[in-house]
C-alpha cells in the first residue's frame, strides 16, 4: 500500500485530499495543529481507520515536523513513504505599509520554510528506501495562483508561494535521478475558510472573470494531487499546474 | 554501534552505491575521499548515503549545522557517540 504525508488535513483543502486519498487506496499521514472533529471521525472510520494516521505538528517549526514525519513513517511500517503533499499554509490580507512584519515572518515560515522541512525529512526517507523497496517518490507542494500573478494586499503570502513554486523546480532537479517528482498545484480561488475574506462581489467579480465560469472546487485540486501521485505523472517533474478556470491565462 | 561497525555499515552503503551505478567499486581505506575522485560518488549519493545512515544509526550528525570531512575515516567518526 502506498503512504502519502499530507499536511494540514484537518479542513479545507486537506481534508478532502486525505478523505479522497483514503478512498483511492493509499495509507494516509496527517498533521495539524489542532484535531478537528473530521480527524477524529477519520480515525473511528470502520473502513479508514486503519490506514489513517494523525499527530499535532506545527509545520514551520523544525524539529516537530521532523518527529511528525519520523512517526508516520514508523506507524506505515513496510508502506515506508511514497509521496508528501505539502498543503498546511495561512494567509492573512493587508497593505504591507501597514501590515506587521511578525505577520510576513510567520506566513513566511509556515509556507515556505515549512515545506521546505517537511520535503527535507520526507525526502531523506524516500531517498533511504531500496529501490526494490518503494522506488521513487512523489512531492506535491500546494502553492497559488497568487505566487504567479499577485494580488492587491497579499504580498507576503504571494512570495511565500512564489518561493513553492521556485522550490519544487529546483528540488526536482535534485531528487530526478533518483524517481521522486516534485511539483507544485496552484490553485485559484477556492472556497474554504482561507478564502473566506473575500466579500461577495470580489467573488462575482472573480467568477465573471473565469472562463469555465465558477470558482475551483476542492474536488478540482484533488483530482490534479491524484494525477501526480499515480504513475501516469512519472515523467513530469518541477512542473506548477494552475488549476484556476482559466483565469490567469 | 561501534566505530568498527559504523566504518563496516559505511564502506558497505559506498559499494552497494556504485555498484547500482555500474562502476568498479576500488579498495575503500579511511584514508579514501567520500567525494574524492577515486569513488565517483556525487552529492545526492552523498545525501542518499547520510539518510541511510540515519535510519540504521538514529541520527544525523548534520542536523545542527554543517561540519566538514573528506574521508571515509572522518565520516566514521561524526556517527562515534
Ligand atoms: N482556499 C483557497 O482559495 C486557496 C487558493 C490557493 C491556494 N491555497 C492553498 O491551499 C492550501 C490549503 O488551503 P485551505 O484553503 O484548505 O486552508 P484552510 O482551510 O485554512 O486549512 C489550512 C490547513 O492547514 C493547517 N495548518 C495551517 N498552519 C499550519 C501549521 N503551521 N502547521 C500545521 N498545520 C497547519 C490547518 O490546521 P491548523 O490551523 O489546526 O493547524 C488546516 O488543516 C494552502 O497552502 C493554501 O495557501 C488555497
Amino acid at each position: 500500500m502506498r503512504h502519502v504525508i499530507v499536511t494540514g488535513g484537518s479542513r479545507g483543502l486537506g481534508a478532502v485530499m486525505i478523505e479522497g486519498l483514503l478512498a483511492d487506496g493509499y495509507r494516509v499521514s496527517t498533521c495539524s495543529r489542532k484535531k478537528t472533529d473530521n480527524i477524529a471521525r477519520l480515525e473511528a472510520h470502520p473502513e479508514y481507520g486503519p490506514y489513517f494516521f494523525w499527530q499535532a505538528c506545527e509545520v514551520g517549526e523544525a524539529d516537530q515536523v521532523d518527529a511528525f514525519v519520523e512517526a508516520a513513517v514508523a506507524w506505515a511500517g513496510d508502506d515506508g513513504l511514497w509521496g508528501l503533499v505539502n498543503n498546511a499554509g495561512v494567509a492573512q490580507a493587508g497593505i504591507l505599509a501597514s501590515f506587521p512584519n511578525v505577520e510576513s515572518e510567520r506566513i513566511i515560515k509556515i509556507n515556505l520554510l515549512g515545506t521546505i522541512q517537511m520535503a527535507r525529512a520526507a525526502s531523506k526517507v524516500m531517498l533511504a528506501q531500496k529501490p526494490s523497496e518503494n522506488q521513487g517518490g512523489r512531492i506535491i507542494n500546494i502553492s497559488s495562483i497568487i505566487g504567479t500573478r499577485g494580488y492587491n494586499g497579499l504580498s507576503a503570502y504571494s512570495a511565500s508561494k512564489a518561493g513553492v513554486d521556485g522550490f519544487s523546480r529546483a528540488l526536482a532537479r535534485e531528487l530526478g535521478r533518483r524517481q521522486i517528482t516534485v511539483n507544485s498545484v496552484a490553485p485559484g480561488y477556492v472556497a474554504t475558510e482561507m478564502s473566506s475574506t473575500l466579500s461577495p462581489s470580489q467573488l462575482k467579480q472573480i467568477v465573471g472573470r473565469t472562463p469555465l465560469g465558477r470558482l475551483a472546487d476542492e474536488d478540482d485540486i484533488l483530482n490534479a494531487v491524484r494525477f501526480f501521485l499515480s504513475d501516469g505523472a512519472r515523467m513530469i517533474t518541477g512542473q506548477t499546474l494552475i488549476i484556476d478556470g482559466g483565469i490567469s491565462t | 554501534m561501534t566505530e568498527d561497525q559504523i566504518y563496516a555499515a559505511i564502506v558497505e552503503i559506498i559499494s552497494q552505491t556504485l555498484d547500482d551505478k555500474g562502476l568498479d567499486v576500488p579498495e575503500i581505506t579511511p584514508a579514501t575521499e567520500v567525494l574524492g575522485d577515486e569513488l565517483g560518488i556525487d552529492s545526492l549519493d552523498l545525501a542518499t548515503l547520510v539518510s541511510e545512515l540515519e535510519k540504521k544509526i538514529g541520527f544525523d550528525p548534520f542536523a545542527k549545522g554543517f561540519i566538514e570531512f573528506k574521508t571515509v575515516g572522518e565520516l566514521t567518526k561524526l556517527y562515534v557517540r
